[in-house]
């Protein structure tokens, strides 16, 4: 015989909360992506893909007048050629990693957060303020304080978009992105101001004390150690999507956010945590760019970063463990796209045309493995 | 006048139709009577050009169709009235019927239209203001907006897909007596249904197909229902209804005063009361529309009450969230399957614990417990036999029925002390329908309060210890089962002063 039973902890949770999270998360909107790539036809799709990118930029190669495998020729060599090539590749891909990952958590809960490079952006002055002001201290400590700030920085920043979504009803996608051009310019004006360094040609701060670079993985090969951040980033949003509570509400407000309200799951709080994460990844990326590639604070220097991270978050089909190849292919890709540059002399927009192509057919290849999966 | 022989049809595994033969005479209403699933639709689909015939022929007034697209039928004079209306809401009556209709002309002839429109109303006796915007108009209305639309585009052979779904009893009573006329004009019917009672009424000869085969056709005149039935199913089948007599206990749900703040198109609640005892059914009839799921999701927790209280086992919930009205025991399966109660593309095992994971045993301290949601999904798979690959399979790879069954599963298996349900066998073919109902009054047997919420009157009648009507965001009339007065139902569910959805005399 059933029993109907009951759990008394209705007194502490009877607070009298209107639900206008239910209200809101009627509203929908069309999210692209949202699938696994789990099948082994997804790394052949992919390659088949690359294939053809591969082989319709080698229109524009013909264009400009060069040979398009000397010039592939020269962008594998770019890319993976040396350990020097291969160092370069690696630091590249550590923003977009980071912030890859935080964006995919964000749209797997139907939040569209396209302010990384905003977040980048913040995230870098926050560290690069720790490492001018505090360089007397111990390396340790300095560049654990300034990794902390940035990654506070990045999520005060997506904080704000947050609360004018939860509170004012603004569109995630207008926030986040007005926030991205404010984030950038903040640089521009502290690097004119405070931050400047006195007499230089171009905005950029003081070269930082040496005790706040990031230290090299390897003695001797430039590869900092900011892909370690990387790859644990990747591996604890895995843990948090499929192994814990919080992860689950992500994913019930994707699936369906009716569905999520209906298992009584806060959609402000889940959007305030999520939003919370990314921008945190994204700032400790920015600290990243700072600490271990520039070793201070240049103009624009998150240029970019934010709409690669949606588009690697895309390309791994919102799967955190799957960011780590796409952001690794994206860095592989420029690395190569660029040294062909320099070495065949291709034009440099060649380099976006190759990435953009590359990105539409590995898109397209992915979601015709959609299609076949759910139907 | 309509002629279509051997028709088959395959999905992939799946033969939806198997050599299907279906004639249709001038001047007659031809009931096609099936489970859900059985190919009805499928064939009616290949007759109006939606899809297209893996072989067979179709032939219509002599002449042959083939690969025709749906603007060849309807040039041919065949209309079809889709169970979801194929209307624009925010368009007068007059604009819905141009859209998309060639001899309108180029320019919009509004006026020219609306008098058609008028003429035509006159002669069935329709009642359409050609002015009216579509959106303010009772689904029984926009129905024969659809009617009009294909009668202007000279439909001869009209497909009535499930027309009678969403209509109370005096607006069924209504399209019956316009198809009456339409017969009478010489146009041919193709009445589609799962519902015995309407097909014996209204046609002269019926088919009816099971797992995509004719497995029965006969004249009405010597038909039974049981004969139909058993055609269609293919086996002896009662809706499971034998409860054990108890008295009901304690008062568990109270509801005093709710009303709810109406949302654009939506019906609000006014001044609902009444209380739930355990044991007990309070089954409510009603068309849709009139505030059922207004009703259900506040007390579920979905929306939130302008006034009134809302009471469960002494504790008041009025403003409770909903994670503590699920701690207070009540569960809640919601009539939309494919956005609320269940996440399609998440598994079942997912599915599953959905209402429950941030509790202990799906939840362990900071983690999920996976191992739990495993060994949960396999119990309640059998338990409830549910027909799915595995635990691990996406849940809309499953058929409804299946898919409904994880709902029930979910909100049974956690012992609810009240239970809401809103149109639970929405869209279930009779097999599950009784699964679902069997469940319920299990819950009820064992002790559980249940809130049964249907537009099927038959399932009301079935079910409830108390039946009440809802209309127009009102609780009107409930009383105990032994004393049901059909008529007054009927009339309440119409709105007691819209009994005039008038059919005016020719």
């Amino acid at each position: 015989m059933l029993r109907p039973s009951i759990d008394n902890n209705q007194g502490e949770e009877k607070t009298a909360k209107i639900d206008k999270e239910s209200v809101i998360a009627k509203r929908r909107w069309p999210i692209p992506g949202g699938f696994g790539v789990t099948t082994w036809r997804a790394p052949l799709l992919a390659a088949a893909a690359i294939g053809l990118a591969l082989a319709v930029s080698a229109v524009p190669i013909l264009i400009s007048g060069k040979n398009p495998l000397l010039a592939y020729w020269a962008m594998l060599r770019g890319a993976i050629g040396s350990a020097d090539s291969i160092a370069f590749a690696l630091n590249k891909s550590t923003p977009y990693i980071l912030a890859g990952v935080g964006v995919a958590m964000c749209f797997r809960a139907r939040v569209i957060n396209i302010g990384s490079e905003g977040q980048i952006a913040v995230g870098g002055v926050a560290a690069s303020w720790i490492a001018l002001n505090f360089s007397d201290f111990p390396s340790v400590i300095v560049i654990a304080a300034a990794l902390i700030a940035g990654a506070i920085a990045g999520a005060a920043w997506s904080a704000i978009a947050a609360v004018m979504r939860l509170k004012r009803g603004v569109h995630e996608v207008l926030c986040t992105l007005m926030l991205n051009f404010i984030g950038l310019l903040v640089v521009s004006e502290v690097l004119r101001g405070p931050m400047g360094e006195p007499g230089a040609g171009f905005p950029q701060s003081p070269l930082f004390a040496e005790s706040s670079w990031l230290p090299n993985l390897f003695p001797g090969i430039d590869m900092h150690a900011g892909i370690i951040f990387a790859v644990a980033a990747v591996v604890i949003c895995h843990v948090f999507l499929w192994h814990t509570p919080f992860g689950f509400r992500l994913r019930l407000l994707g699936g369906s956010p009716n569905a999520a309200a209906y298992s009584g799951v806060s959609f402000g709080r889940s959007v305030f945590e999520v939003m919370l994460i990314a921008g945190g990844l994204a700032g400790i990326a920015g600290a990243i760019e700072v600490l271990g590639v520039h070793y201070r604070l240049i103009e624009g220097f998150s240029q970019g970063f934010g709409f690669n991270a949606v588009a690697i978050a895309l390309l791994a089909g919102l799967n955190p463990l799957a960011v780590l190849p796409a952001g690794l292919f994206f860095a592989f890709l420029e690395a190569g796209a660029l040294a062909m540059q320099r070495e065949i002399g291709v034009p440099s927009s060649l380099v976006f045309i190759i990435q953009g192509l590359t990105m539409i057919f590995v898109l397209c290849a992915i979601g015709i493995g959609a299609k076949e999966r759910s139907v | 006048m309509l002629e279509m022989r051997g028709i088959c049809k395959r999905y992939d595994e799946v033969r939806a139709n198997r050599n299907i033969d279906l004639e249709v005479p001038r001047g007659q209403i031809l009931g096609l009577l099936g489970e859900n699933g059985s190919g009805k639709t499928t064939l009616m689909k290949m007759l109006f050009g939606i899809m297209k015939a893996d072989a067979g022929t179709i032939e219509f007034k002599g002449k042959r169709l083939d690969r025709h697209t749906p603007a060849d039928a309807i040039e041919a004079g065949i209309g079809m009235i889709h169970q979801q209306f194929m209307l624009v809401d925010a368009m007068t009556v007059a604009e819905n019927v141009m859209l998309g209709w060639a001899d309108a002309g180029q320019w919009l002839r509004t006026r020219e239209i609306a008098q058609l429109i008028r003429r035509a109303s006159q002669t069935y006796g329709l009642d359409l203001d050609p002015n009216a915007v579509v959106g303010d108009l009772s689904l029984g209305r926009r129905q024969r907006v659809e009617i009009v639309k294909a009668i202007l585009r000279g439909a001869e052979l009209l497909i009535l897909d499930e027309p009678t779904s969403n209509l109370s009893p005096p607006e069924v009573a209504g399209l019956f007596a316009v198809m009456g006329r339409l017969r009478s004009e010489g146009r041919s019917l193709i009445f589609i249904s799962h519902k015995l009672g309407e097909v014996l009424e209204i046609c002269e000869e019926v088919v009816v197909l099971r797992d995509g085969e004719v497995t029965g056709k006969c004249s009405v005149k010597n038909a039974t229902r049981a004969d139909l039935a058993r055609m269609m199913i293919g086996r002896e089948i009662g809706l499971g209804a034998d409860r054990c007599k108890r008295a009901p206990g304690e008062e568990i749900l109270k509801v005093d005063g709710l009303s709810t703040r109406g949302h654009a198109g939506m019906q609000q609640l006014r001044d609902v009361t009444f209380s739930l005892r355990t044991g007990e059914i309070l089954a409510l009839a009603g068309v849709d529309g009139n505030g059922q799921a207004e009703l259900v999701e506040t007390i579920a927790g979905l929306k939130t009450a302008a006034r009134g209280r809302i009471v469960i086992g002494g504790h008041e919930i009025t403003f409770a969230s909903i994670k503590a009205r699920l701690a207070a025991g009540v569960a809640y399966i919601p009539a939309d399957r494919m956005t609320t109660s269940l996440v399609p593309g998440m598994t079942v095992e997912d599915n599953l614990a959905m209402r429950d994971f941030h509790r202990s045993p799906l939840r362990r301290g900071p983690w999920l417990d996976r191992s739990s949601f495993r060994s949960q999904a396999t119990r309640k798979i059998a338990e409830f036999g549910i027909r799915c690959a595995g635990p691990g399979v996406p849940t809309q790879t499953l058929s409804g029925g299946n898919q409904q069954k994880i709902v029930v599963a979910r909100e049974i298996g956690r012992r609810p002390r009240v239970l809401l349900a809103l149109q639970p066998t929405w869209g279930l073919d009779p097999g599950a329908t009784r699964f679902v109902i069997e469940q319920i009054i299990q819950l009820r047997d064992a002790g559980g309060a249940v809130l049964y919420i249907s537009s099927e009157l038959e399932e009301v009648l079935l079910l409830g210890d108390r039946v009440g009507v809802i209309c127009k965001g009102r609780l009107l009339g409930v009383v105990d089962r032994h004393n049901v007065d059909l008529t007054k139902i009927g009339l309440m569910m119409a709105g007691v002063e819209e009994t005039s959805e008038p059919i005016e005399e020719r």
